[in-house]
């Protein structure tokens, strides 16, 4: 089968400026993809490109199997996209909205549509006009949901959201998780946002992907080593796969980019560092993992 | 509401917290043998975790025999393996090491520990004991 997104070599310029720069990655069925970079990283520009909402330059992106630039209504009809500026027709109220929508979607669930609603405590009667920054947001994932799509696409979902608002659309974001599962991608600035919820990351920066791999690997090989050193310290000769030392006197610490097992490390240990002894080997959050990785992209070119 | 008590951590893979909080939910006694274990789509949906993640994690209690699929009817705990001291020794395991490690760094002698954890486990013992009369 192949995978519900599908990027690769992605490229596209908005006049000099590069936006994307050969971006790649693929999100597999039922998977959930944190999207994540700093802003004007490329991120929206990515997705813009994937709902074909912009022409990309070179490269591919397909969703369901089908080229991006070919993507239609047939498509359209199994993907929710929700972004951070979406525009609205505010003059109608909610109720108007739902029934705008409802015919366009043969999969259209009342009972979703109706649960969800109750979910974010949207009222049916108001116009959408009034209604709040997130609950604007919270209107919009109810639409694109109630159908139950085969792919959610989510542009910065969160950003402007108050915690209780964040909470209700992850919630809601949950309760499509039926009998069918669902192929997530969503972007964020925010890591701390997707640690729990994804099980699978991509970093983009500058237009280019750093990492796109599982949140279980990459929380799993990566750990903080701090060592009690005597003798002067070679950093030339050390392993390939620590970075990021620094030493303070006899403390060194550094970042294990491959850990294992900790009697792999003490090995490695012994024979890089001799005599040291090991004083600490602590899991990093993905936050510290992402900013470490950026880091050292940077710093290797 | 979930049938175990799970406040999820960063910097550990959350499907390896998710299997840990299942084993000791298991050996304590709060997931009876023969009780029912939430789908995987409940499990998601309160964890606010990717199914995928939550799958990972059940595959692997079931492998580890804490859980037994039935069709029709679902997961149901099995708390045969759980509840052996061996597999309760297991789950103290890692937090012996953590301690024995500080103790080393600290400079606290065998001795020393020793006679802490004995009055921790006191302290703690006593604390149990009126648990105990309460219920």
């Amino acid at each position: 089968m192949t995978d519900p997104i599908l990027v690769e070599n992605l490229e596209k310029t908005f006049g000099r400026t590069k936006a994307l720069d050969g971006v790649s990655f693929r999100v597999s069925a039922g998977s959930f993809m944190g999207f994540f970079g700093p802003n004007g990283a490329g991120k929206t520009t990515t997705i813009k490109a994937l709902m074909n909402l912009i022409p990309h330059n070179r490269g591919s992106a397909q969703v369901l199997g089908v080229s991006s630039n070919r993507l239609g209504r047939a498509e359209f009809r199994r993907i929710g996209y929700v972004s951070e500026n979406q525009d609205m027709p505010l003059w109608m109220t909610l109720g108007q909205l739902i029934q705008y929508c409802r015919p366009m979607y043969p999969t259209w669930d009342d009972g979703l549509c109706e649960s969800l609603r109750e979910t974010f405590k949207l009222p049916l009667n108001q116009k959408l006009k009034g209604f709040s920054r997130g609950m604007r947001m919270k209107a919009a994932l109810l639409t694109s949901l109630a159908y139950h799509p085969e792919v959610v696409v989510l542009d910065e979902p969160f950003s402007g959201l108050d915690p209780l608002s964040r909470d209700q659309f992850v919630e809601g974001l949950m309760e499509l998780s039926g009998d069918k599962s669902f192929t997530l991608l969503l972007s964020t600035h925010d890591v701390g946002e997707i640690e729990r919820l994804c099980d699978a990351v991509t970093f983009i920066d500058h237009g280019r992907v750093d990492v796109s791999e599982s949140t279980d690997s990459l929380l799993s090989r990566f750990r903080r080593v701090v060592v009690q050193q005597k003798a002067e310290l070679k950093c030339t000769k050390l392993f390939s796969t620590w970075k990021a030392f620094r030493q303070n006197g006899e403390r060194v610490e550094f970042v294990e980019t491959q850990f294992d097992e900790i009697e792999a490390l003490k090995n490695r240990l012994s024979h890089e560092l001799p005599g040291s002894i090991l004083k600490a080997v602590e899991p990093m959050s993905l936050r510290e993992v992402i900013v470490q990785m950026s880091q050292m992209e940077r710093g290797g070119k | 509401m979930l049938p175990f008590s799970i406040s999820f951590k960063p910097g550990i893979p959350p499907c390896d917290q998710l299997v840990d909080a299942v084993r000791k939910a298991v050996a304590t006694g709060d997931l009876a043998h023969n009780t029912l274990f939430p789908s995987v789509r409940v499990l998601s949906r309160e964890l606010k975790i990717s199914p995928t993640t939550v799958h990972k994690a059940v595959s692997q209690l079931k492998q580890e025999g804490l859980l037994l699929g039935y069709p029709g009817v679902g997961m149901v705990v099995s708390a045969r393996k759980a509840t052996g001291l061996d597999h309760r020794l297991m789950l103290l395991q890692p937090f012996a090491e953590t301690l024995a490690r500080e103790a080393r760094e600290l400079n606290v002698s065998g001795e020393e520990l020793m006679a802490l954890v004995q009055r921790s486990l006191y302290a703690s013992g006593e604390d149990g004991n009126e648990k105990h009369l309460a219920s």
